[in-house]
């Protein structure tokens, strides 16, 4: 039933601009994608686009075999769940959920009887006769979940149906998509701007970054290798440190750090939690601001030179402001990145550049 | 305080009421009495007259015309309304202003002008003194009303929700069915009830190209002060139809399907 995804070489230009820059995404069939991005990126754009919704200037979309060229939304068996639930409201929960086998043209009895399985799916058995208008907003997006599952769709879409729900909420209807896409083995694309989210939900990651996919694979590629500071940055790897590369060192504040490859320039990124604040040697740091967050502590260090680097670290642990402490960053957490232009000649001592602060 | 206010919103509502129903009353008393001097409460002598009057052939005839041409005007009113509304609605004009302004001028003027314009080009067309001269001179002052009124339930909203149809399948009458109409019906019962009642009490334009033909506003107007029991009568089968309507679309709005 399940089949799989694939972009080649997608671009939408609705205007003078083009929105989507050829894209090219793959998702294997029966599998999970989650594609992430800032806001404006184009995320949604892909979607519509995958979906029919937004015409292509170029570029093919196939689904299985299948050419989703010229083809009307009506006819491509895509379900798509939106960040608004989309309910009809004059319906009932029951036949809302069987809106696309009544498409289809099913019998009432038959239809009803499907929507019933997929809302017992979606945990909402109990709601089925109820009008939608009463129900809390998780309850209509598992609604619109259960409609989006109901006529046994090709290809799921979700645009960040989780984007307008509390915390608790969110994380349950997350454990919820996941369980029922796996059980239906249905090949599945998420929008999500959720780092944390995506990783959690997605065996195949994508960052989109102003209508191109700049890097994807697995999760952890991408959150740990980042292939530049683009995606460091996104995925949280706000230290981005350029230098200059000798005998497998680079320097940083009054010491060094451990980095693969050859001599020469290069950029690594590491990530603020592998910065090891309190080592036996390591590199002597300032604590210039430490900023409690709950379940961690954010610290800004002082490096001398006008260096900064940015930790996280465990509460019990943490130094206060204005602490001196010495810190060590593993070989391993250093990641020196391939594709990134290394500092121009003369800029040296390495130049730390100060990453944007992330939640 | 809480007392107080319900008392005032009582009385409120009282005086609106009142405010209503007393010119209605009095057009009911009216209509069953052949005497009701000033000064009297009660008429002195209740009887028929003003009904019997008011139900002759030629104001059967003008009810017939005058609820054939409203029916016509708003039917074509609501198939030309709809996608006007729609491109308006949806933003997808650079200059909507401009064509609601174009729209909407014949409004700027009395009905009896606008349609004394329209007679130059009927009688040019060949079309003087037709229903359908009727017809389209009703027209031009009801499609802005409901241009303007189902404006309001095109735009974004109704985009979504039709997108949601199209992904799920459905084909364009089933859109239209299942997903379009619901969506727009308290709008559409709005429209509907103002356009019908615009053109049911049109008076200039009926007078200005209507040939003769009789209308019911026109029939009226010379009883009000001549014969005031057949004027009450007639206001009264005047009155029949709006209310039907009003009714038919505060159903159409507040009640489930």
């Amino acid at each position: 039933m399940s089949e799989e995804l694939r972009c080649r070489a997608l671009t939408v230009a609705p205007g003078a601009t083009a929105i989507l820059r050829g894209v090219d995404l793959t998702v294997p069939a029966g599998t999970r994608a989650v594609l992430v991005g800032p806001s404006g990126a184009g995320k949604t754009t892909l979607l519509r686009a995958i979906a029919g919704l937004q015409e292509i200037a170029e570029g093919d979309i196939h689904v299985g075999e299948r050419s989703m060229r010229g083809v009307p939304p009506q006819r491509r068996r895509i379900a798509y769940v939106f960040q608004e639930p989309r309910l009809l409201g004059h319906l009932d929960v029951l036949d809302n959920v069987a809106l696309p086998l009544r498409a289809q043209g099913a019998g009432r009895s038959e239809r009803r009887a499907a929507a019933r399985e997929r809302l017992d799916e979606v945990g909402l058995a109990g709601l089925a006769g109820r009008r939608v208008q009463g129900l809390s907003g998780g309850e209509q997006q598992r609604v619109a979940l259960a409609r989006a599952l109901c006529a046994r769709p090709r290809l799921l879409l979700l645009d960040e149906p989780l984007a307008s729900l509390d915390p608790g909420r969110r994380a349950e209807l997350r454990r919820l998509i996941a369980r029922v896409q796996a059980e239906h083995e249905i090949t599945t694309l998420m929008v999500s701007h959720d780092r944390a989210e995506a990783a959690e939900l997605a065996q195949h990651l994508a960052l989109m970054i102003e209508g191109r996919i700049v890097q994807q694979g697995d999760p952890r590629c991408l959150f740990e290798r980042p292939a530049s500071a683009v995606v460091a940055r996104f995925f949280g790897a706000t230290n981005i440190v350029q230098g200059r590369v000798r005998d497998g060192w680079m320097a940083l504040g009054g010491g060094a750090i451990a980095v693969d490859g050859p001599d020469g320039p290069a950029t690594v990124a590491i990530r603020p939690e592998h910065v090891c604040v309190g080592a036996a040697a390591g590199v002597r740091a300032t604590v210039a601001e430490a900023l409690y967050r709950g379940t961690d502590v954010h610290l800004g260090l002082d490096l001398g030179n006008g260096q900064r680097l940015e930790a996280s670290c465990p509460v019990a642990r943490a130094p206060t402001a204005g602490a001196r402490v010495t810190i060590a960053v593993a070989a391993d957490h250093v990641w020196r990145m391939p594709g990134e232009a290394a500092a121009p000649a003369g800029r040296s001592p390495a130049h730390v550049r100060d990453g944007s602060h992330s939640t | 305080m809480v007392a107080e206010r319900t008392l005032l919103s009582r009385v409120t509502a009282a005086l609106l009421a009142a405010a209503f129903a007393l010119p209605l009353a009095a057009l009911v008393v009216r209509a069953f009495a052949d005497e009701w001097r000033a000064p009297a409460v009660v008429p002195q002598q209740f009887g028929l007259r003003g009904v019997h009057e008011a139900f002759s052939s030629m104001s059967l005839e003008a009810f017939g015309n005058s609820l054939l041409v409203a029916v016509l005007t708003l039917s074509a009113a609501l198939a030309l309304g709809w996608p006007a509304a729609r491109v308006l609605g949806e933003r997808r004009l650079r200059r909507p202003g401009l064509i609601f302004g174009v729209l909407a001028l014949p409004l700027l003027v009395p009905s009896y002008a606008t349609a004394t314009g329209l007679t130059e080009w009927f009688l040019r067309f060949g079309l003087a003194d037709s229903l359908l001269a009727l017809v389209l001179a009703h027209l031009v002052l009801v499609l802005p009303y409901v241009v303007v009124v189902l404006l309001a339930g095109f735009g974004p909203a109704l985009r979504d929700l039709e997108e949601m149809g199209d992904v799920h399948g459905l084909s364009r009458p089933a859109r239209l069915w299942l997903v379009t109409l619901p969506a727009l019906r308290p709008t559409l019962a709005a429209a509907a009830l103002l356009g019908f009642l615009v053109s049911w009490s049109e008076y200039g334009s009926s007078l200005a190209v209507g040939g003769g033909r009789p209308m019911l506003p026109l029939v009226l107007l010379p009883f009000v002060g001549s014969d005031p029991e057949v004027a009450a009568a007639l206001a009264l089968l005047f009155l029949l139809p709006a209310v039907a309507a009003l009714v038919a679309a505060t159903r159409a709005v507040w009640e489930p399907l």
